[in-house]
């Protein structure tokens, strides 16, 4: 009875005991950090002897890291971008092409979510330094779009897997050009792919830290950069405030993604 | 449906070619095949044509040290991993849903939340003030404060926090896919719910397991960002030996060739999961 909810018995108690318990460890460093950023202590001291939004003021005052967090927003929406509509024309080669080597062509479009990301860092630093691309906004773009390729394939080609091609089909027999067929049948069934790889692909360049730790300038710096910074040099509660507008942001992104994809997929 | 009479018209015949994939394989073979080749081609030119950096790599105690931390800290928190997710995946795939629901919203929080910013977390909680530290002094487990960070220690509670979601979530596929009859089968049978487990369910989950567990280790081996905030200088491991010899260092040669090792373990790593779970089960993980 295992696998059966309701009759498990004492082992019910202890496993969801325990699921309990590993929720809270995910949870603990998120509510922590947020609870942090409000403490009045300097050095972090926890429980805080009291509650202040100075670390938010500090955080504003700081042009810098407003320009950094938009920096990272311009290269993720960018990005994010060129990584949908590449990804989007891939995948209809990967899930209806038919030719040679498409296994192949899936497992090499998808490497660059494998391959341990300190390669790809160092092998693009010094590529972009040979072509004059280092440390330029369009070498950041081009990295992060690499990276993002993959997570936008999957969802994309998932989506297009579960598309019933003869509904496309009925649209070219009624008159319409498969072009058109493409257009206004199948990206609206598979729009929820599409919003999932777009979420995917921006999240990928907001959070990535090691290309862009090799890719940053003195004065190009993306938000993740700006934080591996101030974090190198003291444990700053300035970082805690970051952060939780970081949490913020991801707990909409969630939120957002719950509602859209409810709303798309009736 | 190809048996269908639609399809024989010609215009339905033709399907789509390899053309959309072409803006893809360029980008990916100019900006990523086109680098790295060349970053390995640089591992037995820089400084002189020849294997001296991998003579070098091989012969030198430092660098063995290096693989050697970077393994066991890749075994451990496998192992850890796999043993704190499958419990973890076995309630959510057989939870009432609005329970489950609960829980996966926190492994996406979890997940989804800023890298840096979980590290960071994690950074004030293990130092020696912190509060785990303060927490287990105030009442009277230990009387001085562990050494939790700039440790291995601290690199292990790190990594495992960041590869849970990895694992327990292709896990609960893994077990919402086995019949539950198989259980009920064995406990008619007579078999104790230790027997079942140890005989069948286990087994039955075994390539999920397998697949996870080999995910979470690959990724394990080429972490840049959690040790080196959480391990210190004097527990590098190989990706923060790679980015050092590289940017303090300037070092081409010795990191590229310290960067091919780290690539051919992760891409022979990287096929053998495609053998044990094919292309496509692997790619729905997300």
């Amino acid at each position: 009875m295992l696998l059966d909810y309701d009759r498990l018995g004492w082992l019910r108690a202890a496993l969801l005991g325990f699921t309990g318990l590993v929720a809270a460890f995910l949870l603990l460093p998120v509510v922590f950090i947020v609870l942090l950023s409000f403490g009045s202590s300097r050095w972090l001291a926890f429980p805080p002897p009291g509650w202040t939004l100075k670390w938010y003021e500090e955080l504003f005052a700081d042009p810098a890291w407003l320009e950094a967090a938009l920096t990272s927003a311009r290269i993720a929406t960018t990005a994010a971008i060129l990584a949908v509509v590449i990804g989007l024309l891939a995948s209809f080669a990967l899930v209806r092409g038919q030719f040679r080597g498409r296994n192949t062509l899936r497992g090499l479009l998808l490497t660059p979510m494998v391959l341990p990301v300190v390669v790809f860092a160092i092998a693009i630093y010094a590529f972009f330094l040979r072509i004059g691309l280092g440390g330029t906004t369009a070498g950041f773009v081009i990295a992060h779009t690499v990276l993002a390729l993959p997570f936008a394939i999957i969802p994309i080609t998932a989506a297009l897997e579960g598309f019933d091609k003869s509904i496309e089909d009925a649209a070219i027999v009624c008159g319409a050009s498969p072009f058109e067929a493409k257009l206004r049948v199948t990206l609206p069934a598979i729009k929820i792919g599409i919003f999932s790889a777009a979420i995917f692909a921006f999240l990928a360049s907001w959070d990535e830290v090691v290309v862009a730790i090799f890719m940053a300038s003195p004065t190009l710096q993306t938000l993740p950069v700006k934080i591996w910074g101030s974090l190198r040099q003291d444990l700053s509660p300035v970082i805690a405030a970051a952060s939780s507008l970081l949490v913020l942001l991801t707990l909409s992104l969630m939120i957002v993604t719950a509602l859209i994809r409810r709303k798309l997929s009736k | 449906m190809s048996g269908n009479l639609l399809h024989r018209l010609p215009i339905l015949r033709r399907s789509d070619g390899i053309g959309g994939a072409l803006p893809a394989l360029t980008l990916i073979t100019l900006f990523f095949v086109v680098p790295v080749v060349a970053l390995l081609l640089r591992s037995v030119t820089d400084p002189v044509p020849g294997l001296q950096n991998y003579a070098t790599l091989f012969g030198d105690g430092t660098y063995a040290r290096v693989f050697f931390n970077t393994f066991l800290v890749a075994t451990v928190v496998t192992a850890v991993t796999v043993i704190v997710a499958f419990p973890v995946a076995w309630m959510l795939a057989i939870m009432p849903p609005a329970l489950g629901s609960i829980v996966f919203g926190i492994i996406i929080l979890s997940m989804w939340t800023n890298l840096l910013t979980r590290t960071y977390a994690w950074m004030v909680l293990l130092q020696r003030t912190g509060v785990i530290n303060r927490t287990l002094m105030d009442i009277g487990l230990i009387s001085e404060p562990l050494p939790l960070i700039n440790n291995l220690t601290g690199v292990t509670i790190g990594m495992v926090y960041i590869m849970l979601p990895f694992m327990i979530l292709p896990l609960v596929g893994t077990l919402r896919a086995i019949d539950p009859m198989t259980l009920r089968a064995a406990a008619l049978c007579g078999a104790s719910p230790f027997d079942a487990f140890r005989r069948i369910l286990l087994p039955l989950s075994l390539p999920g397991i397998a697949a996870g567990g080999l995910m979470v280790f690959v990724m394990s081996l080429g972490y840049f960002v959690t040790p080196t905030l959480l391990g210190g200088t004097s527990n590098m491991m190989l990706a923060a030996m790679i980015a050092q010899m590289i940017q303090s260092l300037l070092n081409w040669g010795l990191g590229s060739a310290a960067a091919f090792i780290l690539l051919l373990v992760t891409m022979a790593l990287y096929a053998l999961q495609l053998r044990l779970v094919g292309a496509k089960r692997m790619t729905g993980g997300i």
